[in-house]
């Protein structure tokens, strides 16, 4: 990365008449492995590298990026952005909240410098997870298996004097796993994400996972049994609550899709300004306090700056039940007068940076999950899902348990077979009673953006107890 | 021969005298544009420019690959590769990258893709169509995506060529109330004859009868499938149909060679047809890409493949090469001999469908997933529709609804959106029989 480069196309853009000018250069090591039914498919590894600018002038914005390192692209990018902005032609104008410049660098440590794990060692690691899986007992039919590395080197700058640099390495690993038994077929996919360095690896315990998952499988098929669909209580492991929150808070929570900016694509919100849902308003039981906070350390979502420059925090999203704070980057702060609370993340140099959720969880009570489960006459502990979707108002979602179980008379009974809940925002968040104190994370990739730009988070939450829903 | 061709070759040359066993080289000098509009102003124009060349190689069955920019540092990075084949490990699997010299269709991509001079001015077109349906209340948002390639692929196996790409796309998605919209796109791989108004007007008649939409019923309903939204679940058969989700296990189609998947009346292929915005003469192996039938009046015919994954299944390569995975490039569903009109009057009482998104399957293999729909939804009483709803979602089986396609539409429209509806497709009316519909409680 040629920093001058950088410098260059800011100070060129800044001659011309703007609102408001931004470059960023980015340098990204990537390797990538798979393997298919434990057998190494292919090793890529590259650098990709390259620059943006984006551009608010005459109220619009213009944004341009490319992979040559030379003045004369920049110059290039910098006048198609503004030729860009300008033509946007808009009666509304777009406005930047505006931010005290800062010159600053951070850096994310690792213990276990990647750089420093050869290919083969990591090449070996992979194939000793799909090793213990295939030898662990149940029959698996296939397995898929890769892991992302991301070396992420950034310099950003912009006209209100800010300069910031950065290095995060991210560390990602997918599977996905079939078991076949008796004739029938279950299905799972595992994912983990860490910023820092190798540690994360023996960190993660993939294997032990790998194989619980497997186990599982295999007892859905073997003992599970559906529900009788009705009104009941439900118990929701860390993971189905962390992906409650991220799609039924953290999403409608964006600001971006409240004033309409994603009505397209990914879509617009429950809440949005003259409806029933706004800041104030109950949308769950008081043990509903759901955070997003990219300030936790080595988190898959972790930055300490987002990609405008604007320094991270937590954000409570819900609190104790009410709507509380959105998610915002500069243009939709401006939009609803307020401020930039750090949302604006992007996947790389030739992506605009939008408004982006980066751990978003619920916070913790104070019993123990063995507490919520005991006072559970009759319902269903679901402690993972699988499928999983919502609309695009985030409104109607569904659940659907992977590994769960009968709860009768405070006790853990036989499997549940795929049950199911499909709810309301609302009704689901309202039937929340009881929190417990255990607060568990995991990796996600969070899609938005056109094109796509899948962006690494965690979700989260300790075990809930919903009284009274219909699960079928 | 042009310089870039040259300079890919080199890299192939530099490859092979350093080891290699197998090298391809491509190079791709892209220009893609966007503009992106919301509360039907402009919100952002977007240019990006890609200079990259994607290498692979294979040393003993070893497979790596790398990207570079402009042709920046060829030595060291092909210098690297071979170090990393060296220390990678062998797959057994690996079957050679396509062999032989091969002659290429010339390619028709539009060149006044480059640079289109006032993109924004699509943009309006489809918003004032979209606005002469639904009034001054109308609230649309959507994307122009402009597209044009130049492609130099070379081989030590052989294939060397060159290729232009070129496609454009509008979709626009619009309000007529806060929960009534209309979503609709114009695809095409040139500008002759692409209509962004059409897309606007479709949009706006969809978002003007969904007005005072009602909560659906849960129930099994026929459902009749706008285009758009079956352009996704072609896009689910198309990753079915390609060998790598077959040998992962992520696909209704494993062991069904030959078998009855669909009745008689389907027939789905790929094409990566002059008119599509993924027209291609050669895939990422060199190899001429081609019209690949994979379900053949109902039967399952072949899967698309690369040149490993052919040799696994003891067939040919079908073009489809993805270094890894084979990939759909256009899918295609042959008309059927009714008119839309006449499928909506079989349907007696059902739903019609226009647009998806958030498709997740619980077990790929069995096909059990759920959709939601979105944008207009109605019901359907004796042919004509009756009411708007909203908040339904589809909860079935991939291959039972295949199998329950009962009649599909002569009228068919060339459409993609953003992930929902990829690869492209070309898309007809389809009537489904009992579809399995799902709401909250």
């Amino acid at each position: 990365m040629d920093e001058d480069i950088v410098d260059f196309a800011l100070k060129y853009a800044e001659e011309k008449k703007v609102e408001y000018a931004e470059a960023r250069g980015q340098s990204q090591i990537q390797d990538r492995l798979m393997l298919r039914n434990g057998i190494l498919e292919a090793y890529t590894s590259a650098v990709d590298s390259g620059l943006c600018v984006r551009v608010l002038a005459n109220g619009g914005i213009g944004f341009a990026s490319t992979n040559k390192w030379t003045k004369e692209e920049a110059k290039e990018i910098v006048d198609l952005a503004f030729r860009y902005a300008k033509a946007s032609g808009r009666k509304d104008k777009i406005k930047f909240e505006k931010e005290k410049g800062i010159e600053t660098k951070w850096v994310v440590d690792q213990k276990k410098k990647i750089e420093n794990i050869s290919p083969e060692e990591r090449i070996s690691a992979f194939e000793e997870i799909n090793k213990t899986l295939t030898t662990c007992g149940v029959k698996i039919a296939a397995t898929m298996g890769s892991c992302n590395i991301d070396l992420i080197s950034k310099y950003f700058v912009n006209s209100e004097g800010s300069k910031i640099t950065s290095f995060v390495p991210k560390l990602g690993a997918f599977f996905y796993i079939t078991v076949a038994e008796e004739g029938k077929t279950e299905q799972a996919y595992e994912q983990f994400g860490y910023s820092g360095g190798w540690e994360a690896f023996s960190q993660w315990g993939v294997a032990e996972k790998l194989v619980h998952n497997a186990k599982i499988l295999k007892d859905v098929i073997t003992k599970g049994k559906a529900v009788k669909a009705g009104n009941m209580d439900l118990v929701c492991g860390p993971e189905v609550t962390g992906i409650a929150a991220h799609e039924s808070c953290g999403h409608p929570m964006e600001a971006d899709r409240i004033v309409g900016r994603e009505m397209s694509q990914a879509g617009r919100s429950f809440i949005y300004k003259g409806g029933p849902y706004w800041i104030g308003t109950k949308i769950g039981s008081k043990h509903a306090t759901i955070v997003d906070d990219p300030t936790i350390e080595h988190s898959y979502g972790y930055y300490a700056y987002d990609d405008e420059g604007v320094k991270a925090r937590r954000r409570f999203l819900y609190k104790e039940g009410i709507i509380n704070e959105f998610l915002h980057n500069r243009e939709s702060a401006a939009k609803l007068g307020t401020k930039s609370n750090a949302s604006s993340r992007t996947v790389n140099y030739d992506r605009e940076a939008i408004v982006r959720m980066a751990n978003t969880f619920v916070l913790p009570g104070d019993m123990t999950e063995e507490e919520l489960i005991e006072d559970v006459k009759y319902g269903v502990f679901m402690k993972s899902f699988t499928e999983w979707n919502i609309d695009d108002k985030r409104f109607n979602q569904r659940y659907v348990g992977r590994e769960a179980y009968l709860i009768e008379n405070g006790e853990l009974k036989h499997p549940v077979a795929r049950p199911i809940i499909e709810t309301t925002t609302p009704k689901f968040w309202t039937a929340v009673d009881a929190v417990s104190k255990k607060v568990e994370f995991d990796a996600a990739t969070c899609g938005k953006g056109d094109p796509g730009q899948g962006i690494p988070v965690f979700t989260g939450g300790p075990c809930i107890r919903l009284r009274e829903v219909y699960v079928k | 021969m042009s310089d870039a061709l040259n300079r890919t070759e080199e890299i192939v040359r530099k490859a092979k005298s350093l080891g290699a066993d197998e090298v391809i080289a491509q190079t791709t000098f892209g220009r893609y544009r966007q503009v992106r509009f919301s509360n039907n102003e402009i919100d952002t124009t977007v240019a990006w420019n890609d200079y990259a060349t994607d290498i692979a190689l294979a040393w003993k069955k070893r497979v790596v690959a790398t990207k570079i920019h402009n042709f920046e540092g060829v030595d060291a990075a092909v210098k690297r590769l071979m170090e990393l084949a060296k220390v990678s490990k062998e797959n057994p699997m690996f079957g050679g990258f396509a062999k032989g010299k091969f002659k290429y269709a010339s390619p028709k991509a539009d060149k006044k893709l480059i640079e289109i001079e006032d993109p924004q001015e699509y943009v309006f077109e489809a918003v004032e169509a979209a606005r002469k349906e639904i009034g001054k209340d109308i609230d649309s948002g959507g994307i122009l995506f402009t597209k044009f390639e130049d492609v130099y692929l070379a081989s030590s196996e052989g294939p060397i060529g060159t290729d232009s790409r070129s496609a454009i796309e509008l979709s626009i998605r619009a309000f007529a109330e806060r929960e009534a919209s209309g979503h609709s796109v114009e695809c095409s791989s040139t500008l002759k004859g692409f209509k962004p108004a059409r897309a606007g007007t479709k949009a706006g008649e969809i978002a003007k009868m969904a007005k005072n939409p009602k909560i659906g019923e849960e129930g099994v309903y026929d459902v009749i499938f706008d285009p758009l939204i079956y352009g996704s679940s072609l896009g689910v058969y198309g990753w079915m149909v390609s060998a790598f989700a077959v040998l992962i296990h992520m696909s209704v189609f494993v062991d069904k060679l030959g078998k009855k998947v669909a009745p008689e009346i389907v027939t789905l292929r790929d094409n990566p047809a002059e008119y599509s915005m993924s027209n291609r003469v050669f895939d990422d192996e060199g190899y001429p890409t081609k019209e690949n039938v994979f379900i053949d009046h109902g039967v399952l015919k072949g899967y698309l493949h690369n040149t490993s994954t052919a040799k696994m299944f003891k067939t040919e390569t079908t073009g489809n090469a993805g270094l890894v995975a084979p990939s759909a490039w256009n899918l295609e569903m042959d008309a059927g001999d009714m008119s839309k009109d006449e499928l909506f009057e079989e349907t007696k009482r059902g739903l019609y469908l226009t647009n998806t998104w958030y498709t997740r399957f619980q077990n790929y293999a069995k096909g059990d997933f759920s959709t939601i729909p979105r944008d207009g939804i109605f019901l359907v009483e004796k042919g004509e529709i009756k009411q708007s709803l909203k908040d339904l979602r589809i909860s079935d089986n991939a291959l039972a609804m295949l199998g329950n396609v009962a009649a599909i539409s002569k009228e068919r429209q060339h459409v993609h959106w953003w992930g929902e509806a990829d690869p492209p497709s070309l898309s007809p009316y389809v009537l489904v029989k009992n579809v399995h519909i799902t709401k909250s409680r």
